[in-house]
């Protein structure tokens, strides 16, 4: 028979590396039109990175995402970066990013202030217009801005920044200090079937609720959220590597490692939660790895919720669940009191390795 | 060697070729058509699904030996001077795809049930992209992309914003 | 010096002789010419849009060029020979019968590589293995040739002598110190790590309630869709440019200089769209190989991983062997919790100082723990690297962190948002290090999720164990 389970967990993961310096720099250029040129050594692996650097940007100077284009991951022309790894691209690189741009305008803004009769300082940008604080009205597009800057007063809107997240070194003995710029944190929860004959799990429905600072591209986290939960169903269900007695490899290819199919996705619904992180650029920090962090958790509690068997080591396969499932059948009657729980678990424990 | 003469995305083309080449070696190789990727060469990733003869087809699997004379679709033959396909359309707007390597071959896959079954359901869809893995999306956003180019090739209007 | 480039007179006839016929007729424009631009990416502020993609078009038209995708004149196509032991010794490797092969150019092994080790933190990693084989996916020895077949047909001709030796495949065997070094004389736990706050022991003694559990994860691969790829090009400068699918190519480039021994200056990397990462493409792999193949002979040389080589030879997600002992009050609150984490980190130390620094820091959860000890080390054994992969660490931890939470409160009889909510962290809060937390919103993301999924307490007859 079926039987339904529902389990949470929650999380929070750090943006960064741990203490040692993980910088990103780069390179804003601003077109004689408006248009502008992002330079950057970090590499699109799918994330979406480049178009949230874009974003940045694009935000940074009052211009849209489009209006950006972004050159990327050739180290004879970008600047250096980390790379795209400990889901420090938006926190890192995007304030490098910020800071490149920010440079770029404040050269746009010298050349518009005697243009606009105001010091570079009451300036905005906006709307792909450069224009004085609280009198909008008093205004020039950003392209005429540029290109004056170009043919006139002989000043190329460049920006080059760099940004390094702020850590403190961990104290040896203790393990004290501050290891990283900023965490963010994230709930998940699973609802599952678990067939209490053959011990298989189905997901069937993932509520992710996940901080991210300042969603940039709320269709980019979504995406994020989605791919890793799908991750996460395979670390929690299916997933391993397997070695025989001699160390040899038994399953190295996708017939015999079994990964999530499109069947094998629950319904995952992503729920951004509203933070603002002063560290980021416009609020946002990063959001890549903490998708699937707790999943295989949420899927394990639900599955305890389900059948009462508390799996203690991964993949709950169908197998692993069934034997749980005998062992608990056979020591049932011993089940009573506030300590069963946990005498069941260590039991199941042995029973599955 | 082998001669082989195939019909790929309309236009009659012929090579000569070792006769262990695949499908997917004779498009990527000989036609300079790379949009069908290599994810494992042995039928488990789908990334290399084409359609021959309308049905979609893991072309890592397909020898050479097989192709002579048949019709094949591949990922760049969907879209012509004028217009993207419908499911081009919508993967870009619903950023269904992310680092986009698995993408022709779900594409392929999806054009392939579309074509049979104008109006899937959820289930439906999730069977038909049963053999294409895809490690970055959790497949969610091809889901909604896939329908709301049903919607297009039904002559209906496409819910274009995500109904969160 | 710069290396003269070789000349070469004819392709010979081996090489894939269609080449040299005239193609087909281009195929017609296979995309639509006018470029509309989606709404999102037109609108401003920029910031909160829901932009498509610059590349999502793109990667609907197949048009995305990935490194396998790229093709050079006269490029030759590489294989790397796999050892398929898990420990031995090499006492020799004879390449002479693969070099015979007609359309074979080149065959390189780790004697050739000027300084055969890498890694982002111990340099422990040899590109090809020379003396020693650590892991069974070691590379011994990497072939060139015209094609991809008589590449794989060569590995086929090379052979090695091999003393076996006895693999070390258990994290915990590996950590007790009789057992022998992986890497002898160097120890087998070369990482190590502690987290201290409090008295653990004191909390212990005044809990109502201890409770006790071990958690264990498996090894995981990344499996990004595309395999490992990189074409690498020598030029008559001395200089060599590298297409990688690499994520990391400002460390790449350096592991290339230090592994060839040339200034970084005479190195280009370029990574184009790279199809899948997750971790596994954030170190160099066969890249000084292939330059140096690719010097060789003066010809451009392309490696594509297979996909089993994606299993056997890349990096994979540590196992974790993780044991939890936490002190609660009655209501549930959290007094001390000590945690010990065993990391299975494989043949080669790769990421594993980061990984085992965020799973000990982060393996108390986000909770308010003000008695602490967690100490965490990771190990060598026989089996395949394991190194950076989404999450760190953090995914294992967590699975125990939370199966254990959920431990607790069902013995307490307390709902499991419920003990989350009395023990999270608030703004402000001290982490494990004692770092003032800013911006947490962890509680904020419990009862959200709690309220879109509809969670309504135990014991309304869905979540007591018995099913719907
Ligand atoms: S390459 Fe054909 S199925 Fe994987
Ligand atoms: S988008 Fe990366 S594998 Fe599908």
């Amino acid at each position: 028979m079926k039987r339904r389970g529902r389990g949470m967990a929650c999380m929070w993961y750090p943006i960064g590396f741990t203490v040692a310096a993980n910088p990103s720099a780069a390179v804003v250029k601003v077109n004689e039109d408006g248009t502008a040129t992002l330079l950057t050594g970090t590499v699109e692996t799918g994330q979406g990175s480049l178009t949230i650097l874009a974003q940045i940007t694009a935000q940074e100077l009052g211009i849209a995402t489009d209006d950006v284009h972004v050159v990327s991951a050739d180290t004879d022309a970008t600047p250096m970066d980390t790379g795209a790894i400990a889901s420090r691209t938006t926190y890192v690189t995007g304030n490098a990013a910020r800071m490149a741009a920010e440079k770029a305008k404040l050269t746009l803004f010298e050349v518009a202030a005697p243009l606009l009769g105001v010091k570079p300082t009451q300036l905005e940008a906006q709307d792909h217009k450069i224009f004085v604080k609280g009198f909008p009205q008093r205004n020039m597009h950003i392209g005429d801005v540029a290109n004056h800057a170009r043919v006139v007063s002989g000043q190329p809107p460049i920006g080059s920044a760099s940004f390094n997240p702020e850590t403190l070194a961990l104290d040896p003995e203790t393990g004290q200090g501050k290891p990283f710029g900023t965490y963010v944190y994230a709930t998940q929860i699973a609802e599952v079937d678990v067939d209490d004959e053959t011990g298989e799990v189905e997901v069937i429905r993932v509520v992710a609720s996940h901080d991210c600072g300042t969603a940039i591209n709320p269709m980019l986290v979504e995406g994020q959220v989605e791919g890793g939960v799908a991750m996460g169903v395979g670390f929690a269900l299916e997933e391993e590597m397997l070695f025989d007695a001699q160390g040899r490899h038994i399953n190295p290819n996708l017939t015999n490692y079994i990964m999530p199919t499109s069947l094998d996705t629950p319904d995952i619904e992503v729920d951004i939660v509203d933070s603002y992180d002063p560290t980021g650029p416009f609020g946002a920090k990063g959001v890549g790895e903490p998708t699937l962090v707790p999943t295989a958790a949420a899927i394990a509690n639900a599955i305890y919720d389900a059948v009462g068997v508390r799996i203690t080591s991964l993949p709950a396969t169908a197998e692993k669940v069934c034997k749980a499932l005998q062992a608990k059948r056979e020591q049932q009657p011993k089940q009573i009191g506030t300590g069963a729980a946990l005498d069941g678990a260590a039991s199941i424990n042995t029973a599955v390795q | 060697m082998v001669n082989v003469t195939l019909r790929v995305n309309g236009e009659t083309r012929s090579a000569s070729v070792p006769p262990e080449t695949t499908l997917l070696r004779l498009l990527r190789d000989q036609f300079n058509l790379t949009g069908s990727k290599l994810g494992c060469d042995v039928g488990d990733c789908g990334a290399c699904t084409v359609i021959v003869d309308g049905q979609p087809v893991n072309s890592c699997l397909m020898l050479v030996g097989q192709v002579e004379g048949r019709e094949v679709l591949t990922i760049e033959g969907l879209a012509n001077a004028d217009h993207l396909y419908p499911l081009q359309k919508l993967f870009e707007h619903f950023g269904s795809l992310q680092c986009g390597f698995c993408g022709p071959g779900v594409i392929m896959s999806a054009k392939a049930l579309l074509d049979e079954n104008p109006d899937p359901s959820t289930e439906e869809i999730r069977d038909a992209l049963g053999g294409n893995l895809c490690r970055c999306t959790g497949y969610t956003k091809m889901i909604e992309a896939i329908k709301g180019a049903s919607c297009i090739l039904r002559g209906e209007e496409a819910p274009l914003v995500k109904s969160a | 010096m710069a290396e003269k480039p070789k000349v070469i007179e004819k392709p010979d006839v081996l090489e894939r002789p269609d080449i040299l016929k005239p193609q087909a007729p281009a195929p017609l424009v296979a995309f639509p010419i006018e470029v509309v631009v989606p709404e999102g990416r037109q609108q401003t502020p920029a910031v909160g849009q829901r932009a498509s993609r610059a590349d999502g078009r793109l990667h609907g038209l197949g048009q995305t060029k990935y490194i396998d995708d790229m093709y050079f004149p006269n490029m030759l196509f590489a294989k790397i020979k796999r050892a398929g032991i898990a420990s031995a010794r090499i006492k020799n490797i004879d390449t002479k019968e693969a070099e015979a092969m007609p359309g074979v150019v080149a065959v390189i092994t780790g004697r050739d590589i000027p300084c055969n080790s890498f890694g982002p933190s111990l340099k422990d990693q040899p590109v090809l293995a020379d003396t020693r084989v650590f892991h069974a996916g070691d590379g011994v020895a990497a072939v060139a040739a015209v094609s991809e077949q008589i590449a794989t047909e060569a590995l086929e001709k090379i052979k090695v002598d091999y003393e076996v030796l006895t693999p070390v495949l258990d994290p915990l065997e590996s950590l007790k110190l009789e057992t022998p070094g992986v890497h002898a004389p160097s120890a087998n736990i070369y990482g190590h790590k502690v987290i201290k706050k409090g008295d653990v022991e004191k909390a212990f003694a005044e809990s109502d309630h201890v409770f006790e559990g071990t958690f264990r994860t498996q090894m995981v691969e990344h499996v990004p869709l595309e395999p490992y790829a990189c074409i690498a090009q020598w030029d008559a400068n001395g200089r060599v440019t590298i297409y990688s699918t690499l994520g990391r190519i400002t460390l790449g480039r350096a592991d290339v200089a230090r592994t060839l021994g040339i200034p970084m200056s005479r190195i280009r990397i370029v990574a184009t769209v790279v199809g899948g990462n997750f971790g596994g493409k954030n170190e160099i792999r066969a890249e000084p190989a292939m330059a140096l193949l690719s010097k060789k002979t003066g010809r451009p040389v392309k490696c594509v991983f297979t996909r089993s080589e994606e299993f056997t030879s890349s990096t994979t997600r540590h196992p974790l062997i993780m044991d939890y002992k936490t002190g609660v009050t009655k209501q549930g609150k959290i007094l001390g919790r000590k945690i010990r984490l065993v990391l299975d980190g494989g043949a080669y130390c790769s990421w594993s100082e980061t990984t085992l620094g965020k799973a000990c820091i982060l393996s108390a959860g986000p909770y308010n723990i003000e008695n602490l000890y967690a100490e965490a080390f990771v190990v060598y054994t026989n089996k395949t690297m394991t190194g950076a992969m989404r999450g760190f660490g953090a995914p294992q931890v967590c699975f125990a962190y939370e199966s254990h939470m959920d431990d607790i409160a069902k013995a307490l009889g307390i709902d499991p948002l419920e003990i989350r909510l009395l023990n999270a962290f608030d703004e402000g809060s001290l982490s494990p290090t004692s770092q003032k937390l800013h911006s947490v919103v962890v509680k904020e993301s419990l009862l959200r999720a709690a309220k879109r999924f509809g969670w309504n307490g135990i014991g309304d007859g869905v979540g007591n164990g018995n099913g719907a």
